[in-house]
């Protein structure tokens, strides 16, 4: 049969641009276009204007304070040693407001910053060699100063050869559990990268209560502690001290910027500024200590908040914005029926916060962490629509002011994430995809019908799921219920596809083991024999890699202690445990490992039963040669591997695969308890790391080269679902077990053409396809509306085409700022189009 | 051997969003008795399956020679740039060549399908329908050229609760026609050009019937919905004297739910290669869109 897919890409379709096609094109600053001059967000422009040409700080003053306090506190209980810590930080970082700023508070130096974290991986190449830390981004400007690389190297590593979470976790390895994780990118533990995985707080209390009253309860709470209930003076008496000593600091590190705006002010020449800066004086000495009273006072009290934690924790995806629509809208409400502040004027101040956000940048200590996470923009992720705790839907007008400033905004921030259900209203929707269609790729999609049963059959009551947040990339939180989850390993699945074909071996780790001996595979008489070969290594790998989770979870707490995230918690809080020190009372802990590859090993398999055992077009010895040779001098067995049935286009048998190779995951998570008494469940969220990843995998009968990337997510191998989105959404579908609690995110990133969506017509024929992707439970999907020209030229191009955003993951991040392998695979992507 | 009617589909194409309404199924039935110069889909004309080659898929014979081995009628020899060569003169059209080629470069076009597998793949996606509206539309080649199957189709899917659409140009008997046009939700009427000389020679056949058949539909059975669409082909009907005729032609016969006009593309080009065949219209740009949006302007006075 032709193909319509086949049709050249000639001019007409690619006559539909996008708005962020066309504002790029045309040279414009992307956002903010009309509104620049009168309007208030001229400050925003201002506060703009030659961000990314600031080079990226270090914060390495959070490292060197936190060492010089836990070299003070050896030996006392490590939630008391992280809160004198944290007191200490809060205390002596240099702190500054910048010019034109109205909400006050940074986690580093002026401008664009790292904070460096000392705590985790420990030494190593990190510390050894400081010149060569790596900014996310790869070619991003950053400043290292000869001060900075004494300080790390004087004062901070050799505290920590000895204390790092990474080594204790690694030399706690059973051994063959360790040799495992020694292949690089076979088994990736993340655990030691981050303190734990995304998180966000709840802000809605700090913004009602405030701290003093978190401070008043604790201290009521010290003393009506029972002086002869020893188990209670011992254990419990230095959280609740923990929890004084970060109130008070988070409220004198409040009144520090109170203090210097004051003083500013003295000397500030312009009046306006002058007012402002009282304004903000007035600001910091009434929150986070006080309820807030305004929209203003609630943004500043939710932003000290975030700030704190940054410098608090190292948390995976840094910390989330939670459900902001939610928290803030009396606050906005209030003062709009006061007539106290604009739509333009609130527009400001949740743009400052995207601009904080902004302003932090993450580093990478370990070799090879870049390219996991490619051009990572931090997700603190930020929620919107969805259901309310009571079940009806909860957007309201700063739902919709969100998804006009994610329109505006010209930065890569905030990560927008809008909840879809059933009875989303149509507004709302039309709203999300015309954002949508926009073309930045934002927001991604999460499916409130999917997700929030899932949460309830985990143990969530209704009231919590339905009120759950997205944090980091793909994940959720039911805030006050979930305890932490410890970064999850990564598996890659192409690896474990090479070992069975090998017989427990891989090309690039030469002869050695590196999983089971399963047998020679030109031995195997039926599909049956290979596919129970591949079955006994996945039980391998994941057997180890539970065993390495178990091992990070336990030790953590010897390591880290949180006591201002667990003061927000109220499981903490009533257990009186840092959120760290698990099992916590009534905590539910919903961890996960990730499955890299699941296209690329679909195919794989699909390609052996057809070609080798039902229509018998090569022998299992031919392909295997082939594939030794990546295909050298074997392109007719090549082509009949990428002419094998795919994934991706609804086709029964593959996909039946695609539901095995979940099955055979899902049971094995079903069968585990995590050392908290949670579960690890399957995940799809490849972030960049199938690239990587697919650089130790050698060529696969789906006709993939030798280390070339893997699939993505859940998403169908790179250009191979070729009969449309919506034969891509079915197989998808078609592979999921629904009959586990066992699971969590399937990212799907689909790739639109304009042309296809141009015009209100096509707005509503989005709608209608997000309205199918939710009723198909799908947890997580996004889009990229780009034409595949305006990629190929920004590639040849890449200084005007600097603001192009693109989705990549569960992220958005500049196209020109990823590497060229990660552009090529976003150009492949199939782009539906017809 | 079932007795069920079977029809000649080229094709079926999920996700359409531009022939009826929400997310749509187009099933492609070969056989047409039009031979327009600007037909993008040349594979639906002939009744016959056929075969295709994409060259720049060959891989080329120095790598694989296997279709040469394989064909016992040697209609396939090594072309001059390095892949192969079809005599279709000598081609029986068996498909062996099909089954061994590695890399998809040899295909038949054209597959005798039952009403009940069509309606299993366009049944696939019926969620995406009922969010959007959409369902069914059939096209081609000329659908009603395949009468008792579109029929059973159109009845099938009715019974099913599928919308449906008929993209025709018009040209059948009347009785296929008076037959199919209760059955679907709407169709899709094609009027290419008022003109009888140059609809001639532009297309091969006279419009004579295709207007008869037009004004006996509206008259005979005017609950169903017709739309009429004309392929705006610069040169050939892109005038505003050629498209007020039209549409005045539409309002006399009783009028249209509306007039679409679509502008020429160039997206078939390549299939004629690959069927061996020649593109007649390969200098030819599209209208622009200001040109479009004139015409449309005349197309809405009547």
């Amino acid at each position: 049969m032709l193909d319509a897919s086949e049709s050249p890409a000639v001019a007409p379709i690619s006559r539909v641009r996008t708005p962020h096609e066309t504002r790029i094109e045309r040279g414009e600053p992307v956002g903010l276009a009309a509104e620049v001059g009168q309007s208030k967000r001229a400050r925003i422009q201002r506060m703009l204007e030659g961000f990314r040409d600031q080079p990226i700080r270090l914060n390495v003053d959070r490292a060197r304070l936190l060492t010089e306090s836990m070299k003070r506190t050896e030996g006392q209980p490590m939630v008391l040693r992280w809160a004198k810590a944290l007191a200490h930080i809060l205390q002596n970082l240099p702190i500054h407001i910048e010019d034109d700023e109205l909400l006050v508070g940074s986690a580093g130096p002026p401008g664009r910053y790292a904070v460096v974290y000392c705590e985790l991986v420990g030494p190593g190449r990190f510390y050894t060699h400081p010149h060569e830390l790596v900014p996310s981004k790869p070619g991003e400007p950053i400043l290292i100063t000869e001060e900075d690389v004494a300080t790390l190297k004087g004062d901070i590593l050799p505290y920590w050869t000895d204390n790092a979470y990474h080594t204790a976790t690694m030399n706690a390895l059973p051994e063959e559990t360790r040799r495992l994780m020694e292949r690089i990118f076979v088994v990736t533990p993340t655990a030691s990268g981050r303190s734990m995985l995304a998180w966000a707080h709840d802000y809605g209390k700090v913004l009602e209560r405030g701290i003093g009253s978190i401070r008043n309860e604790v201290a009521e709470r010290l003393a009506a502690l029972d002086p002869f209930d020893t188990a209670a003076w011992v254990e419990k008496r230095p959280f609740l001290e923990a929890v004084e000593i970060v109130c008070d600091a988070m409220v004198a590190f409040a009144h520090r910027y109170a203090e210097l705006a004051r003083s500013m002010a003295g000397s500030e020449p312009r009046e306006e500024r002058r007012r402002e800066l009282l304004e903000i004086a007035e600001i910091c000495e009434r929150v986070p200590e006080h309820p807030a009273r305004t929209f203003h006072e609630a943004v500043q009290s939710q932003w000290f908040v975030q700030t704190v934690s940054r410098l608090e924790q190292a948390v995976g995806g840094v910390i989330g914005n939670g459900r902001i629509d939610q928290y803030l809208y009396p606050y906005y409400r209030r003062d709009l029926d006061e007539g106290r502040i604009t739509e333009d004027e609130a527009l400001t101040l949740l743009e400052s916060i995207w601009i904080g956000m902004a302003r932090s940048t993450d580093l990478y200590a370990k070799p090879g962490m870049p390219s996991l996470t490619d051009g990572f923009a931090h997700w603190e992720a930020t929620t919107i629509g969805g259901l309310a705790p009571d079940g009806q839907d909860a957007s309201n007008e700063l739902s919709y002011l969100i998804l006009k400033s994610k329109r505006e905004f010209p930065l890569n921030y905030p990560d927008l994430a809008a909840r879809i259900h059933s009875r989303t209203p149509n507004a709302f929707l039309h709203a999300v995809a015309e954002t949508i269609k926009d073309g930045s790729g934002f927001p991604k999609l999460f499916c409130d019908d999917e997700i929030i049963p899932l949460l309830v059959a985990k143990g969530g009551s209704m009231e919590e799921a339905n009120d759950y947040c997205v944090t980091g990339c793909s994940e959720t939180k039911m805030l006050n219920r979930e305890g932490i989850a410890t970064g999850c390993a990564w598996i890659n699945l192409g690896a474990i596809l090479e070992m069975t074909l090998r017989d427990g071996r891989m090309g690039c780790y030469g002869n050695g083991l590196v999983g089971l001996s399963t047998g020679d595979p030109r031995t195997f008489k039926t599909f049956e024999e290979l596919w129970d070969a591949f079955t006994r290594q996945i039980e391998n790998v994941v057997q180890h890699t539970f065993i390495q989770q178990h091992v990070s979870d336990t030790l953590k707490s010897r390591h880290i202690a949180s006591p201002m995230f667990s003061m927000l918690h109220d499981l903490c809080m009533e257990s009186c445990k840092d959120i760290h020190s698990g099992p916590i009372e009534d905590a539910l802990y919903l961890g996960f490992f990730d499955v890299m590859g699941f296209g690329t090993v679909i195919d794989s398999l699909a390609a052996i039963r057809s070609l080798v055992f039902e229509e018998e077009k090569l022998s299992m010895d031919e392909l295997l040669e082939a594939l030794d040779a990546d295909f050298a001098g074997h392109e007719a067995v090549r082509q009949m591997c990428l002419h094998a049935p795919k994934y991706g286009n609804n086709d029964p048998a593959v996909d039946q695969i695609g539901h095995d190779i979940e099955a055979c995951f899902s049971g094995l998570a079903h069968r585990h308890t995590s050392a908290f008494g949670g579960e690890l469940d399957l995940r799809y969220v490849s972030v960049t790391s199938h690239i990587p990843l697919g650089a130790v995998v050698g060529a696969t009968p789906d006709g993939r080269k030798a280390r070339e990337p893997l699939s993505e997510s859940i998403s169908p191998s790179q250009g191979r679902d070729v009969k449309g989105p919506t034969a891509t959404l079915m197989s998808i579908s078609s592979t999921k077990c629904a009959q586990y609690k066992e699971r969590a995110a399937r990212l799907l990133n689909m790739k639109l053409s304009p042309a296809s969506l141009a015009g209100e017509e096509g707005t509503r024929k989005l709608m209608a396809l997000i309205r199918t992707a939710c009723d198909m439970k799908m947890w997580h999907i996004q889009f990229n509306i780009i034409n595949r020209d305006t990629l190929l030229r920004a590639q040849q191009d890449p200084e005007k085409y600097r603001n192009l955003l693109v989705r990549v993951a569960g992220y958005s991040a500049y196209f020109v700022d990823l590497t060229p392998a990660l552009q090529n695979e976003i150009i492949r992507r199939t782009e539906h189009e017809f | 051997m079932s007795d069920a009617p079977k029809g000649l589909v080229f094709n079926i194409q999920k996700f359409s969003l531009h022939d009826g309404p929400g997310i749509r199924t187009i099933v492609f039935l070969k056989g047409c008795p039009l031979a327009c110069m600007w037909c993008s889909n040349p594979e639906g004309r002939s009744t016959t399956p056929e075969l295709i080659l994409s060259c720049d898929r060959c891989i080329g014979t120095d790598e694989c020679d296997r279709c040469i081995t394989v064909c016992l009628e040697g209609a396939i020899s090594k072309g001059e740039d390095g892949t192969v060569t079809i005599d279709r003169a000598r081609c029986d059209g068996c498909g062996d060549c099909t089954y061994v080629c590695p890399s998809e470069a040899l295909e038949t076009s054209g597959d005798w399908v039952e009403v009940e597998e069509v309606l299993r793949i366009v049944e696939e996606d019926d969620a995406f329908y009922a969010r959007s509206g959409g369902g069914l539309t059939l096209s081609g080649g000329e659908p009603l050229a395949q009468g008792s199957f579109v029929r059973a189709l159109l009845g099938a899917a009715r019974n099913r609760g599928i919308d449906t659409a008929v993209e025709t140009s018009g040209l059948c008997n009347w009785k296929t026609m008076k037959d199919v046009a209760p059955l679907t939700d709407r169709m899709f009427f094609d009027i290419k050009c008022l003109d009888p000389e140059k609809h001639e020679r532009v297309t091969g056949v006279s419009n004579a019937k295709i207007l008869d058949n037009f004004r006996k539909l509206r008259a005979e059975l005017p609950e169903v919905d017709v739309v009429v669409r004309t392929p705006v082909i610069p040169g050939v009907n892109d005038s505003e004297r050629d498209i007020r005729a039209i549409a005045e032609f539409v309002t006399d016969a009783g009028g249209a739910s509306s007039y679409e006009l679509l502008p020429y593309h160039r997206f078939g080009e390549p299939k004629y290669e690959k069927l061996g065949k020649h593109y007649r219209l390969s200098h030819l740009e599209s209208p622009t869109d200001a040109r479009m949006a004139e015409l449309r302007q005349v197309a809405a006075l009547a």
